[in-house]
């Protein structure tokens, strides 16, 4: 083992992973932190807390990922590259694993200008870091946890044994090169791979047909991201603005059926919306689930967790198998209660 | 690379100032560059008085010269009385290339074989014209021939020039006197279509005072004339000259070769005045000659007919207020002076003889009518030169009217028209700026010594030597080289400011582009070898000269049959002292492996320079600078080092031994110290190259080995 | 203006090394300015590789070219189009990282290597030294201090400086680097206007820099009206 993180455990032992995600407010306010982790606790196997998402300043993921531990769950701390240098990074790598955190997702964060959206100010204005990338940062971590060295050269005693995961856009532009990025950061030192929202499964699955093929399947877990979509907006808004997302036209017809059936009733259209965003969820988790080299989903229920239970129950993910204390693990819902 | 800015419209002052305009900076580099043959043609080209004019020119060029600010001007007479002399056989071998057949073209008739005369013979029979030129004296030459004594100017020189004249295919008839012997019309109907008079002034112009008649009182030009005959003049002790014009000092120098003890020169002016040469008035003081200034002749007293003592009065002003001759005298200031002899030296005149019978007009005061300009006369067809025109001048001032006349012939025998010829100088380069002179580095002119006084007054020998050619080449080397510096390509300039701030004279600016005002710049070449953007080039020996020499020198041997290992020696030019020296390493390289290129100031030298040989299959490049402290140029030593350092740079960063490159300074001079230093480098490289054979023969061996 | 240095030469090698056919461009611009590509230094590195191919029994052509600067189509398609009709395999781009870009933007199938490493904007504070004195943050507030650039010439790029590693006028990092606050602060206190200094500077927005992601500047007056309507964001 690696980190010996429950994450890193049941994917050792053939588990199909499901890993969630949860915000940090954007004021120093742990108890709605505590009361996330409280309404998710069970319905996934780790969870991950953003850092600073879309550019905008929340509490903080390392502090965020200590809450959530009281609570009993794992976290999967994000570190982005945005907002520190290799110094700061490492200091923070080395606080979060001295803290217990056992899982962390190298990414290179969203441009600061994203914060500024709908009525946030965000820093738009900041500079921005990126001192090191994101694939570097891999590499980094993993020099910390199995060289023992910082990236500077120094040695370390104490390494942190923390579980690397990363991110990955499998239909980002340009398409055929995702793949060798993909493996750049296993090479560098990926243990768990979470990828952007998957709402094209045919193009999701060729793209996984060319990690397969190159074995990377084997290398590292991939775990296929599943944005859970509200309402025919933020489809509309996912496909058209977000980079490396294509949401299929089917998807939007039904989503803006759902919206039609309730005629001028906005708030039934809101619900019917819902609801279908769920069940458009849960299908698109059965039909990954089905794509070779898949190992797991990893659901984002933006600033919409509580929905995370139904949506898990739902795709049959239900209950989380559990860890003993010999290590052996199987279903249980009295440990391990969802909602 | 455009040239076009490189353009001068002004010329070096030395050539300006020269009657002739002969391209003294051209010479003078050619000397440097051992290329004598190239500089004789261009001074014969311009002269063919060269000759003499190396021994007697009064050197205007040297005048005019802007090295004078700095300590002395170059020697440039000197300097082309060293080409001849140097380059006596090819003289001959290049008279009989000029060789032009003579034509079906008009005849040309010229009386008098003075300079002038000789000069337009000579440019008229290069062109094809048949030339005779009729002479009254046995030897031609006119003044050169007959009266400048021969301590100044031997007779072997104007031999020289005037065989080399008539080599060229001009008829000279002698002891034929024009308007005794024939007359002018008479030649016209012999079927010379034109006549040209340079009679020059031939005859001294003597006093009016009381007692000038006696016994004993002598005039200038038959004076000097009897000197350089098998029976010279016999003088008592003291000498007396009346007169302070080089005549009057050849007079008297040439009374004290004679053996009079007391020479004196009286003349009207001042020693400020004086218009003899200042340096003929010195040397005539060195041989103990006095000279008694501001004093005119009153009387001559004589015993039993015979000269005894001058009487002689005081002359208060020579030149009225307009600046003509108009003395004024203080008749009762006066002295007298013991005298055996008293040689009148007052002025020459015209001997207008030849005119007799002719329909050429006289002017009043029986001069000749001549209209300066086309230098035509009275009579179609008649043309005049030199001084029975101009008036008294210098050898080099009739070589010029005789150019003029043979142009104004040629216009007349090819159109019937007169053509006017102004006297236009160019425009010549600025005076050396003070800024400028406190940069350069001072260097002791060569001062030669003439022959000592107290030898020299027993005989007419010679009294000044020439330049030996290390003396030569040492005089040439502080030539300003006016004209040839830097200039920059706008075109391509970046106006990063290199150029200024490494310039030693402190000569560029950057005026949108780079500028090197022309009269500051010294053409030491250091900012064209730094400029980063090859925008600046020179006119003397170009920045691609140095490539081109280089690629002349390895083409013209064939480097697979050298010697190993190969080495391109880059050399100071400047520290040669002999030109054959030179050919002779040419001539060895095979055997040596070592190909020499000889640069003006290795300081020149641009990394590329440096790394070009080994991209043509060089081993080694051995530079060769001059002694140290020794250069021309200020912080050049300097650069070259940094340049040095830079291409050994290159090879390093390329993986070769950075020892290829050896950088040497003159110890003495080039044939001294440069054999030793070749040898030197060439057994470090051939170490160097064995070395290296050997370890790939190891490592060859290691791989079979496996 | 933009200040290089040339790349070592085994590394300059090193690219072209598997190379036939390659040309080596300099710019006669800021390269040629900071000795670092001009026509001079093409000529150097040229020499150079050809005696190191020499040396290693290989034939290589190189080509050697300048133009007026890299970073204008004009001046830089005729030098594409000699590289594409000539046959030539590689560039090495002796101009600044803008030059490489725009000459790539222009060889579909040619590589193009830099031939130097491209520094800063700076100036030739004496013969043969160049030091850097703007970042191109791209909203100076010179006019804040004096002149001097905090962003450019302060190690930590901190506008309420000095920090308190300024000693003796030098920076923490090195002798050899003037502080800049201590340049700016002497400056002001000798204008008499150090009391500007007293006043809070507060966080500036570095979306005008780097971290506002590549910019652009449009002179509207300079473009075509085609261009312009184009233009959306």
């Amino acid at each position: 083992m690696k980190s010996g993180s429950k994450l890193e455990q049941l994917i050792a032992a053939g588990h199909f992973v499901l890993t969630s995600e949860l915000g940090p407010p954007m004021d120093c306010n742990g108890e709605v932190v505590l009361e996330k982790a409280r309404l998710l606790k069970g319905c996934a196997d780790a969870f991950n807390i953003t850092d600073n998402q879309t550019g905008v300043v929340r509490l903080s993921s390392i502090a965020a990922a200590e809450l959530i531990m009281r609570e009993g769950l794992e976290p999967v701390m994000q570190m982005t590259c945005r907002d520190r240098n290799r110094l700061a990074i490492q200091s923070d790598l080395l606080g979060a694993a001295a803290l217990g955190i056992k899982n962390c997702l190298c990414i290179a964060g969203d441009h600061q200008s994203f914060g500024a959206v709908g009525r946030l100010k965000g820093h738009p204005g900041a500079k921005n870091v990126y001192d090191v990338d994101s694939i570097q940062l891999v590499a980094i971590l993993k020099g910390l946890r199995d060289d023992g060295v910082q990236q500077g050269g120094d040695p370390l005693e104490k390494r942190p044994a923390l579980y690397i995961g990363a991110a990955w856009t499998p239909l980002g532009d340009p398409v055929e090169f995702r793949p060798f990025r993909l493996k750049k950061k296993v090479d560098a030192g990926a243990d768990f791979i979470q990828t952007q929202g998957v709402y094209d499964v045919e193009l999701f699955r060729q793209q996984m047909k060319i990690a397969v093929d190159m074995g990377l399947h084997e290398r590292t877990a991939i775990l296929a991201g599943i944005i859970v979509p509200k309402n025919l907006g933020m489809l509309k808004y996912m496909n058209s603005s977000v980079a490396g997302v294509s949401v299929p036209e089917t998807l939007m017809k039904r989503m803006e059926q759902a919206r039609l059936a309730a005629g001028d009733d906005k708030k039934q259209a809101s619900k019917n919306q819902a609801e279908e965003g769920i069940r458009i969820t849960v299908e698109l988790i059965q039909k990954v689930q089905e794509i070779p080299g898949v190992r797991g989903v990893h659901i984002q229920a933006i600033e919409w967790e509580h929905k995370v239970p139904e949506i898990v129950k739902r795709a049959g993910l239900y209950p989380r198998p559990i860890i003993t204390e010999k290590g052996e693990n199987n279903a249980s819902e009295s440990e391990n209660s969802c909602g | 690379m455009s040239q076009q800015n490189g353009e001068s419209t002004v010329i070096a002052p030395c050539t300006v100032g020269c009657p002739v305009h002969t391209d003294n900076r051209q010479l003078v580099d050619y000397i440097i560059h051992g290329e004598y043959e190239k500089a004789l043609r261009l001074l014969l080209d311009a002269n063919p008085f060269s000759s003499v004019c190396g021994r007697i020119c009064h050197h205007p060029c040297e005048q005019n010269c802007r090295r004078s600010k700095v300590e002395a001007p170059i020697g440039l007479r000197r300097l082309k009385r060293f080409v001849i002399e140097a380059t006596k056989e090819h003289r001959l071998a290049y008279s009989k290339a000029r060789q032009v057949p003579p034509g079906e073209m008009e005849r040309v008739a010229i009386v008098g074989s003075g300079p002038s005369g000789m000069t337009a013979a000579r440019d008229l029979v290069s062109m094809g014209y048949p030339v005779t030129v009729f002479e009254r004296s046995e030897n031609p030459g006119g003044l050169l021939g007959n009266v400048i004594p021969r301590y100044r100017l031997p007779y072997e020189a104007v031999k020289e020039d005037i065989d080399d004249i008539l080599s060229l295919g001009v008829k000279l008839v002698t002891g034929m006197e024009i308007g005794r012997d024939i007359t002018i019309e008479n030649l016209f109907r012999e079927g010379h279509s034109a006549v040209l008079l340079a009679t020059g002034l031939s005859e001294s112009r003597t006093l009016n005072v009381p007692g000038i008649d006696s016994e004993g009182v002598m005039l200038a030009l038959p004076f000097l004339q009897t000197v350089l005959s098998p029976i010279p003049p016999v003088l008592g002790k003291r000498v007396a000259i009346l007169g302070g014009g080089n005549v009057a000092i050849d007079v008297a120098r040439s009374a004290r070769r004679l053996g009079a003890e007391k020479v004196t020169i009286i003349c009207l002016e001042s020693p400020e005045e004086i218009p003899a040469w200042k340096w003929e008035v010195e040397e005539a003081h060195d041989e103990g000659i006095s000279i008694m200034h501001s004093r005119g002749p009153r009387k001559v007293f004589t015993d039993n007919g015979h000269i005894k003592a001058l009487e002689l009065k005081r002359c208060t002003s020579v030149f009225d207020s307009d600046g003509r001759f108009n003395p004024q005298y203080d008749e009762m200031d006066t002295a007298t002076l013991l005298a055996d002899n008293a040689i009148i030296a007052i002025g020459q005149r015209g001997d207008l003889t030849s005119l007799n019978g002719s329909d050429v007009q006289t002017a009043p005061g029986g001069r000749l009518r001549c209209d300066p300009k086309t230098q035509a006369t009275s009579r179609q067809g008649v043309f005049a030169c030199g001084e029975v025109l101009t008036g008294a001048g210098s050898a080099v001032e009739a070589v010029r009217d005789g150019h003029r006349a043979a142009r104004a012939i040629v216009h007349y025998l090819e159109t019937g028209d007169l053509i006017e010829q102004p006297y236009d100088d160019p425009q010549a380069l600025g005076e050396l700026p003070d800024e400028t002179v406190e940069k350069i580095v001072k260097r002791h002119p060569l001062v030669l010594d003439l022959v000592k006084p107290e030898l020299r007054i027993k005989d007419f020998v010679e009294i000044e030597r020439g330049f030996s050619e290390a003396e030569a080449l040492n005089e040439a080397k502080r030539c300003l080289a006016c004209t040839t510096g830097a200039f920059a390509d706008e075109e391509k300039c970046a106006a990063c400011l290199t150029c200024v701030r490494i310039c030693p004279f402190g000569v560029a600016t950057i005026e949108k582009t780079a500028v090197m005002p022309q009269e500051k710049c010294q053409a030491c070449g250091l900012c064209a070898t730094q400029c980063p953007a090859a925008a600046i080039a020179l006119k003397r020996f170009g920045t691609t000269q140095m490539r081109d020499e280089l690629r002349s020198a390895m083409e013209s041997q064939n480097t697979e049959l050298m010697a190993k290992p190969l080495i391109v020696s880059y050399c100071c030019l400047f520290e040669v002292t002999s030109r054959n020296w030179v050919s002779e390493t040419t001539v060895n390289c095979l055997e040596s492996g070592i190909v020499r290129v000889m640069i003006p100031c290795v300081a020149r030298l641009g990394v590329l320079d440096i790394l070009s040989p080994f991209e043509m299959g060089a081993d080694g490049v051995v530079i060769i600078g001059c002694s140290s402290g020794d250069c021309l140029y200020p912080t050049a030593e300097q650069r070259l080092e940094n340049t040095v350092r830079e291409a050994r740079g290159v090879l390093g960063e390329i993986g070769l031994e950075e020892e290829v490159i050896d950088y040497w300074r003159t110890e003495g001079s080039a044939e001294v110290s440069w054999s030793s230093f070749w040898e030197i480098s060439r057994r470090k490289l051939k170490l160097m190259k064995d070395n290296e054979g050997e370890r790939a023969n190891d490592s060859s061996r290691a791989k079979t080995t496996v | 203006m933009i200040v290089a240095e040339r790349k070592p030469l085994s590394e300059i090698k090193q690219y072209v090394e598997k190379y036939k056919k390659i040309l080596i461009a300099g710019c006669g611009t800021c390269t040629t300015v900071c000795l670092a590509g001009g026509e001079k230094e093409v000529g150097v590195v040229a020499a150079a590789l050809r005696i190191a191919f020499l040396k290693e029994d290989r034939e290589v052509e190189i080509i050697e070219d300048c133009i007026t600067r890299q970073c204008e189509p004009e001046f830089v398609e005729p030098i594409a189009e000699k590289v594409r009709d000539g046959g030539i395999e590689a560039v090495l781009s002796l101009g600044c990282g803008v030059g490489v870009n725009f000459l790539s933007e222009r060889l579909d199938s040619v590589l193009v290597f830099p031939g130097v490493n491209t520094k800063f904007f700076g100036a030739a504070v004496e013969p043969g030294v160049w030091v850097e004195m703007c970042a191109g943050c791209g909203n100076c507030i010179l006019d804040v201090t004096g002149g001097i650039c905090p962003i450019a010439r302060c190690s930590k790029s901190i506008l309420n400086g000095p920090c308190g590693g300024s000693q003796d006028g030098k920076c923490e990092i090195s002798p050899d680097v003037d502080c800049g606050w201590h340049l700016i602060v002497s400056r002001m206190q000798k204008m008499g206007t150090l009391e500007r200094l007293s006043e809070f500077v507060p966080p500036r927005d570095w979306s005008t820099s780097r971290a506002g992601g590549p910019r652009r500047v449009i002179h509207e007056g300079m473009r075509s009206q085609n261009e312009g309507s184009e233009e959306v964001t």
